[in-house]
């Protein structure tokens, strides 16, 4: 017991404070993605699926990371518990206890090194599936060991491949072969070890007394272990579909499932080692074993800054917290993603601050540290962005379509519940509605459910004015940024809102053909102060085209006094690099020097 | 053992007492309350054949603490049930409507509200003397864009809620390559055991399910524009009419449609299962033929096809922006069973005339009607709001019917039918619940040729289609199940698709048949997986 609590409370801590410092918008967001509905509708349908009582629960305990501290609670308990289970199951002794941990790491590390492919691994529940799975096999082996009448394991041989496969997939398939293989195991055992403490782990061994039929006693088990549910799934539950799904390995890469198959070779080396000595040196190397495999953990944690910026960024804008957004944004120390600098625009023209900020935000396209350069940007905040900009058909779509590919997550449900909402589909939004209801956590994303019915209200009345165009049938190939910015700056009319956005993109993609009558549509609406940025590019196109009339502009001096510094130190600086060098400085945060000096920004 | 016996017939006593005790009762005492209750789904007023499973239904609970309801009709038999999910014992509901075939069968919502009963205007189906084919088959599917995933056609019988699932495509999906599945077509009602499904993409082709056999064969040549697509099985030759498309998906950025779905280029193909040979039917350069559709003396294919001038070399872009153009005809083309050749086509319904496109034309089975869908304009109705079923009577001269179909439409799209093996019930697809994900309807039609109140497909409870995110796709209807396993389908999907043989025009005067289109190379908008 003394080497068991540092163990626990070592890891405890450390996993605890993985999970909920750095990682903690992670686990907001897995919630997100994670599709568990609380009805009789789906529990109906529960053991119409193979693997279908997992999932589910790994589902439910998985959309508690909603309250990142009951999830993350919850999942530290249950690899806390596997820990226990193992060493309880293998009859690990205590200086070795530090090995138990390993399955326990790994399991924490399949979650946490997932990063962007949260969004495209087609698994209900990938923190809590495999974590539940092997808690229940290490328990059910456990149970194996210490049955000690016949017709028990007689019954357990039958019943757990028969049932297991039905109920936790790959995991209730796992248990024979595990047993069988453990079973060769205290064979080997036996040849070094005192033989009766070794005899107390099996039953009515078919020939006692003699190593090789243990040994073929162990080998018959493992291959009844293998072919029962097989021949058990042709006769009892031909339905079930017996190839698809048990591993959650999905489009994950050869050096991504390793924490997964280290959490189930760590006991097959129980079976192959016997781990009960003494001595001292175990514990230290049980001690090293649990630090190293704590360190590995860490290490291969997915801490990308940008990755759980952006999702800090998401968050926030959909609580609609825009000033957070932009204090995300500016507090930024990398070059940002694509993703990143879209959230940014989208909470600058939320709070009426574009015109005036939008070029003074780090601006840059970081590629997503992803193992494929998907659509990344499309896939976190795709519909996002459509709906607050009034593109609802396209937020629609996309939400749709990933639900269509992903599974009915409540991220989706809320962009198709607001979209119905707000075109006025209300038996379609009712829809949504009750599926949102029967979430745990996502109640309050429905508008009459809340007390937020107002805020959704509001929220609506900031993109009403977006839908003042004429339909059009479209397509956007997935490019998010490059629809937008293209859409808005070549739109023209529209309400006050959709100018400015349209003058601000054609500003953005340095096409200043409709600038000036924008710019003067606008003018009306600004009371005297121009924002800045339309300043400088008022004074940048009336320099480059001419007879523009900025003398009646109400410009301020101060940035017409800084445009003509612009000019003469351009003048003395010589080619475009060096310029670009040498005015960040002072014009880094201008539309002028983004007009002239910032350049190849891959959209999406 | 008397003691024993003692023991048995005093838990016997005490069961029925409780279980006495338990069941509901009609109140005796209670007010008539003006105005009507909300269930969902409201059936009410339906003709319903007398083999349908139980119309189980939800009440809206509004103020009220309890409710009963109470089935009867005039012969005597009743059913009652309490609470709020009204849901009929299965063998008790086939009797009664047993008994009261060609008859009314009552329903009665009794509600308590603030401890005084409530008695609400009683409520009427009527019971068909004709039977309803046993069983349906239809593609589940998201009403989805361009993805798929976890798509399966299914088969349910229309007596009890019993539903299996005949192929899905989770198994042949991957990150690489999607498998599309569709058009699951029955030939003769599934009379036969005969029936063909599309699978595209990974492992694509058609396959033809014969008994417990089944086989793929890749209907795409060199010479058409594509592997078959809509199908129509001639009712008496081993022959098969499908339509060619080549089909994309535009999307609405605004439009609560969402979609349009366009064909760039289509023609008509027939398809002989015997020599596994190909033949053009319909490829007129300057028109978009499709959805064909075989007369039930197999002497006649109709079929829709509009006309279509490029207004630019780009023809994709040109759609796109004039897709509300389009409209399609009727046309039909006779049909010689001993030459296999078909003659000259002749108009039959002019949609275009009244500023209205027509689709997916459908002969009743003692070929008086067509039943077709009508909408502004476009050929997939299913995302126009404006599509309504339209009757045409089609003896002695093709007219409309405009009353004769009103009670099947609503203001949503109501689109894909199916005729019953006896021609007395319609299947159809509508979105009038939400707007967006289809539901099947079925109608009684009557031998007037006038369509009565339809009925939502029945399920075993309410929230099997409230909380079902996915659409009923292509339903229709068949006397027999189909045999072989989901195992079977697979491991001939698997197989090798037998490549069909191109053999020509099907036409009497083939060179009548006008130019050629040019096959195009497919683009990106385009798509294989259309949700109908």
């Amino acid at each position: 017991m003394k080497h068991r609590l540092p163990f626990t409370l070592v890891f405890v801590v450390f996993a605890m404070t993985l999970l909920l410092w750095p990682l903690k918008p992670y686990l907001v967001e897995t919630a997100a993605l994670t599709p568990f509905y609380a009805d009789e509708f789906t529990f109906g349908k529960l053991f119409c699926t193979h693997c279908g009582l997992l999932f589910q629960v790994a589902a439910g305990f998985q959309s508690c990371f909603a309250y990142p501290w009951l999830g993350a609670g919850l999942f530290v308990a249950v690899l806390v518990a596997i820990a226990y289970v193992q060493r309880w199951a293998f009859r690990v002794g205590d200086n070795w206890f530090g090995i138990c941990w390993i399955s326990s790491f790994a399991l924490l590390l399949n979650f946490t090194q997932l990063g962007y492919l949260i969004y495209t691994l087609k698994h209900p529940a990938v923190a809590f599936a495999p974590a539940l799975g092997f808690l229940a096999a290490f328990a059910l082996i456990g149970l194996w060991f210490r049955l000690k009448e016949w017709w028990w394991k007689l019954a357990f041989l039958l019943l757990i491949p028969a049932v297991g496969f039905w109920l936790l997939g790959f995991f209730g398939v796992l248990v024979a072969p595990f047993v069988g293989f453990c079973e060769m195991g205290i064979a080997r055992f036996k040849q070094f070890d005192e033989p009766s403490s070794v005899g107390k782990r099996s039953f009515r061994r078919p020939f006692r007394g003699n190593d090789t039929p243990h040994m073929l006693w162990g080998l018959a088990l493992f291959f009844l272990g293998l072919l029962l549910p097989s021949l058990l799934q042709l006769v009892l539950h031909r339905h079930l579909d017996w190839e698809t799904g048990h591993i959650p390995f999905g489009n994950l890469n050869r050096e991504m499932r390793l924490p997964w198959i280290l959490a189930l070779a760590v006991p097959l080396f129980y079976a192959v080692f016997r781990l009960d000595g003494k001595r001292r040196w175990t514990a230290a190397v049980s001690a090293i074993v649990f630090v190293a495999a704590g360190a590995a953990a860490y290490h291969y944690s997915f801490l990308d800054h940008n990755f759980l910026n952006t999702l800090r960024m998401k968050h926030a804008s959909e609580a609609g917290e825009w000033n957070r957004v932009l204090v995300l944004a500016r507090e930024n120390k990398q070059e940002p993603t694509r993703a990143q600098v879209c959230l940014t625009r989208l909470a600058l023209f939320k709070t009426g601050r574009m015109g005036d900020e939008l070029f003074t935000y780090p601006e840059g396209a970081a590629e997503y540290n992803a193992p494929q350069q998907n659509q990344w940007l499309r896939l976190m905040i795709g519909p996002l962005l459509y709906y607050h900009y009034g593109k609802t058909g396209f937020a629609y779509r996309w939400a749709m379509e990933d639900l269509v590919e992903y599974g009915e997550r409540p991220a989706y449900l809320r962009y198709l519940y607001n979209v119905a909402l707000l075109n006025g589909e209300d038996a379609l939004a009712q829809r949504y509605e009750r599926a949102l209801a029967r979430t745990l956590f996502y109640k309050s994303s429905v508008a009459h459910i809340c007390a937020s019915e107002t805020s959704k209200e509001s929220e609506f009345s900031s993109i009403r004015p977006l839908l003042n165009y004429t339909d059009q049938l479209d397509g956007d190939d997935g490019l998010v940024e490059f629809y937008l910015l293209h859409s808005f700056a070549l739109s023209e009319g529209g309400s006050r809102e959709m100018v400015e956005l349209s003058l601000m993109n054609s500003l953005i993609t340095k096409n200043l053909t409709g600038f000036w009558p924008r710019l003067l549509a606008l003018l009306p609406t600004w009371q005297g102060h121009i924002p800045t940025h339309y300043q400088e590019a008022a004074l940048m196109v009336a320099q480059l085209q001419g007879g523009a009339p900025v003398s009646d502009l109400p410009i301020d001096p101060a940035i017409g006094q800084r445009f003509q510094r612009l000019v003469q130190a351009s003048a003395q600086n010589g080619d475009n690099a060096a310029n670009a060098i040498a005015l960040r400085p002072e014009f880094g945060t201008t539309y002028w020097y983004y007009y002239f000096f910032v350049e190849g920004l891959k959209t999406n | 053992m008397n003691r024993f016996l003692f023991i048995y017939y005093f838990i016997a006593v005490v069961l029925t007492t409780v279980t006495w005790g338990c069941a509901p009762s009609v109140p005796t005492s209670y007010k008539e309350a003006a105005g009507t209750v909300a269930v969902s789904p409201d059936n009410f007023g339906a003709t319903l054949p007398p083999n349908i499973a139980p119309l189980n239904f939800h009440i809206m609970q509004g103020d009220a603490s309890e409710a009963v309801t109470h089935l009867h009709s005039r012969n005597g038999g009743e059913l009652i049930v309490a609470g709020w999910d009204v849901c009929f014992e299965e063998d008790e509901w086939h009797q009664m409507l047993e008994q009261t075939r060609g008859d009314s069968l009552y329903c009665d919502i009794y509600l308590k509200a603030y401890g005084v009963w409530e008695h609400l205007p009683t409520q009427r189906f009527y019971i068909a003397e004709e039977e309803i084919d046993p069983y349906i088959t239809y593609r589940l599917i998201r009403p989805s864009y361009v993805t798929y995933e976890e798509l399966t056609i299914n088969e349910r019988c229309l007596e009890n809620f019993d539903e299996r699932v005949i192929y899905e495509n989770i198994r042949f999906e991957d990150s690489e390559q999607g498998q599309c599945i569709n058009c699951h077509m029955p030939h003769n009602w599934n009379r036969d055991a005969q029936s063909q499904f599309h699978v595209r993409q990974n492992l694509g082709g058609t396959v033809f399910i014969s008994g417990s056999d089944a086989t793929k064969v890749n209907l795409k040549t060199d010479s058409t524009l594509s592997a078959g697509v809509y199908p129509a099985w001639h009712p008496t030759l081993n022959l098969i009419a499908y339509s060619v498309n080549e089909t994309g998906q535009v999307f609405h950025t605004l439009d609560p449609q969402k979609i349009e779905v366009i064909d760039y280029a289509s023609d008509l193909i027939l398809y002989d299962l015997d020599a596994n040979t190909v033949q053009h039917i319909d490829r007129t350069a300057s028109e978009f033929e499709s959805f064909p559709s075989w007369s039930p003396d197999g002497r006649t294919l109709y079929y829709i096809a509009a006309r279509y001038t490029p207004r630019a070399e780009d023809i994709d872009a040109d759609l796109d922006s004039n897709y509300d153009q389009l409209h399609y005809n009727i046309y039909a083309r006779d049909f010689d069973l001993q030459t296999r050749c078909f003659g000259p086509r002749r108009l039959v319904f002019d949609a275009e005339s009244l500023g209205k496109s027509a689709s997916v034309p459908r002969v009743s089975p003692d070929g008086k009607y067509l039943l077709f869908t009508l909408a502004d304009y476009g050929q997939f109705h299913i995302w126009h709001k404006s599509a309504d079923l339209q009757l045409l009577s089609l003896t002695p001269d093709p007219s409309p019917m405009d009353e004769a179909a009103e009670a099947l439409n609503s203001p949503e799209s109501e689109s894909y039918h199916a005729w019953s093996s006896n021609g007395r019930w319609v299947l159809f697809s509508s979105r009038r619940d939400d707007g967006n994900y289809t539901r099947l309807y079925i109608s009684y039609f009557d031998s007037k040729g006038r369509a009565h109140r339809p009925f939502r497909l029945p399920q075993r409870t309410t929230d099997d289609d409230d909380l079902l995110l996915r659409s009923y796709n292509a339903a229709e209807f068949m006397v027999n199940p189909v045999q072989p396993t989901q195992r079977q389908l697979r491991k001939v999907i698997q197989s090798d698709a037998r490549p069909a043989v191109y053999a020509g025009s099907a036409l009497l005067h083939p060179e009548a048949d006008s130019t050629a289109h040019t096959v195009s190379l497919p683009t990106e908008r385009r798509s294989s997986t259309i949700a109908y």
